[in-house]
């Protein structure tokens, strides 16, 4: 067995047997893994309160050649996001994030821009960033990485090279934008002003800043934003996301 | 088709399927009751009959209970206007060991958990506050876990329960270094916990 040590996000975790725990982590090096932590809940030195949920910790394992469930020797806390585990709106969001991530992020799949971005996002999501910004900055993100980005340079039906100066239609089932010409606006494809497509691009892109800086604090592009996410999501993942329905409390 | 006789084949399933059983382990107590008097099968029959047939929630504390309300809940003397709100049924029992607690309880069944979808309403959060206001409670003890869904779900129970009652007190039980507990071994959270919960030491 190989023996790793990376720093992980701790995604979740089961009561297994007297004092065992099943925990599921997203390693920088080898992606979302699953592991067994023996006598993890009585440890006091080899796991110290490491594995508690979002948590971000020195994780250090084995991997199985065969089978799902690896094996944990040892963790050490590194940063625990206290912003995270005294407000619901901030835990709803961040396990938004991590259910996310799952979905797009299949076992054994190697993303350091993931884990990056998980990181980053709970590290802003614990210093109070704003959780609408938030959302938007990090679902753009996570579709992108995941190989969803939305495609903004041209007409998805004529091809036509997209400026950035005029209104476009947000298609879901095409996952891109068209002109006007060639789709009308409805409630299901959304009409996007400029700003709104330019803004969208930033995020898609490797943009450094906040996510409140790159949204400018306009709520009416920031709800644009967040209904053509959500649209877009909705189609893509195809399935119900649990911590969603927790997240407008 | 397996190697034990049917009906034993039968109960190695059925043990099996309770948690932290394997197989093997449900083989060597089935071998076990098989080897020992039939007494031994007869109450352990009656007995998880009767947890099905006789354990229910206590109406007030929502605890698993013979009687209903439970013995905390009918003991006058032990409604001292505090109520110490816990996860569940084994928090309590943990909490009541030591006897130091006088005062009643309240079970949630459950912490917040976004990510296994439990919300708000799917603990007894509306329960704690109505009881809140018909029992003239003075002090909430939150005794949830220290974990980042149980510290959640404390915040939020203090936060609501202060929008109705400015004038309840609600205290946190403590965090910090356990007892037989070494410094080196704590994570930084903890140690300033403990730091900024430090006690005047009385001699």
């Amino acid at each position: 067995m190989d023996m790793h040590i990376s720093p992980s996000i701790i995604m979740r975790i089961k009561e297994f047997g007297e004092s065992d725990l099943i925990v599921t982590f997203f390693t920088r090096d080898h992606g979302r893994i699953k592991g067994v932590a023996k006598g993890a809940r009585r440890s006091r030195r080899r796991f110290s309160n490491s594995l508690d949920l979002f948590c971000l910790s020195d994780v250090e394992y084995s991997l199985k050649s065969n089978g799902d469930i690896h094996f944990l020797h040892s963790s050490k806390l590194i940063k625990p996001f206290p912003g995270i585990r005294s407000d619901f709106s901030a835990l709803s969001l961040a396990s938004y994030m991590i259910e996310l991530t799952e979905i797009l992020f299949p076992q054994n799949i190697v993303e350091k821009r993931m884990f990056e971005l998980l990181k980053n996002c709970f590290v802003l999501l614990s210093q109070g960033e704003r959780m609408d910004c938030l959302r938007i900055f990090f679902e753009t993100k996570a579709m992108s990485l995941g190989g969803y980005a939305v495609s903004l340079d041209k007409c998805c039906h004529c091809k036509r090279i997209y400026s950035g100066a005029g209104r476009a239609v947000f298609i879901p089932d095409r996952g891109g934008i068209s002109c006007l010409k060639c789709e009308r606006e409805s409630e299901y494809s959304i009409g996007l002003e400029p700003e709104a497509v330019n803004i969208l691009k930033t995020l898609q892109s490797e943009s450094d800043g906040s996510p409140s800086e790159i949204l400018q604090l306009d709520m009416k592009i920031i709800n644009k934003i967040r209904h053509l996410l959500k649209l877009h999501i909705d189609y893509r993942i195809g399935r119900k996301i649990k911590s969603a329905e927790y997240l407008d409390w | 088709m397996g190697i034990y006789p049917k009906s034993l084949e039968r109960l190695i399933e059925h043990l099996s399927r309770l948690p932290g059983i394997g197989q093997k382990s449900a083989a060597r107590i089935a071998l076990h009751v098989l080897r020992s008097d039939k007494q031994l099968s007869e109450d352990l029959a009656m007995s998880l009959i009767a947890v099905k047939e006789k354990i229910r929630l206590c109406s007030v504390c929502f605890n698993i209970t013979d009687d209903d309300p439970c013995r905390i809940c009918s003991d006058e003397n032990r409604a001292d206007g505090t109520l110490c709100v816990v996860e569940g049924p084994g928090d309590q029992l943990a909490l009541e060991e030591p006897g130091t607690f006088k005062g009643r309880y309240h079970v949630l069944h459950g912490v917040l958990s976004p990510l296994d979808g439990i919300g708000p309403k799917d603990l007894k959060i509306n329960e704690l506050l109505s009881r809140i206001s018909k029992e003239k409670i003075r002090e909430v003890i939150l005794a949830t876990n220290p974990t980042a869904e149980g510290e959640t779900t404390a915040s939020f129970i203090a936060g609501t329960l202060l929008k109705d009652r400015l004038d309840l007190k609600i205290t946190r039980i403590a965090l910090g270094v356990p007892m037989g507990g070494d410094l080196k071994y704590m994570d930084r959270m903890t140690i300033e916990h403990a730091m900024k919960s430090r006690m005047p030491v009385e001699l």
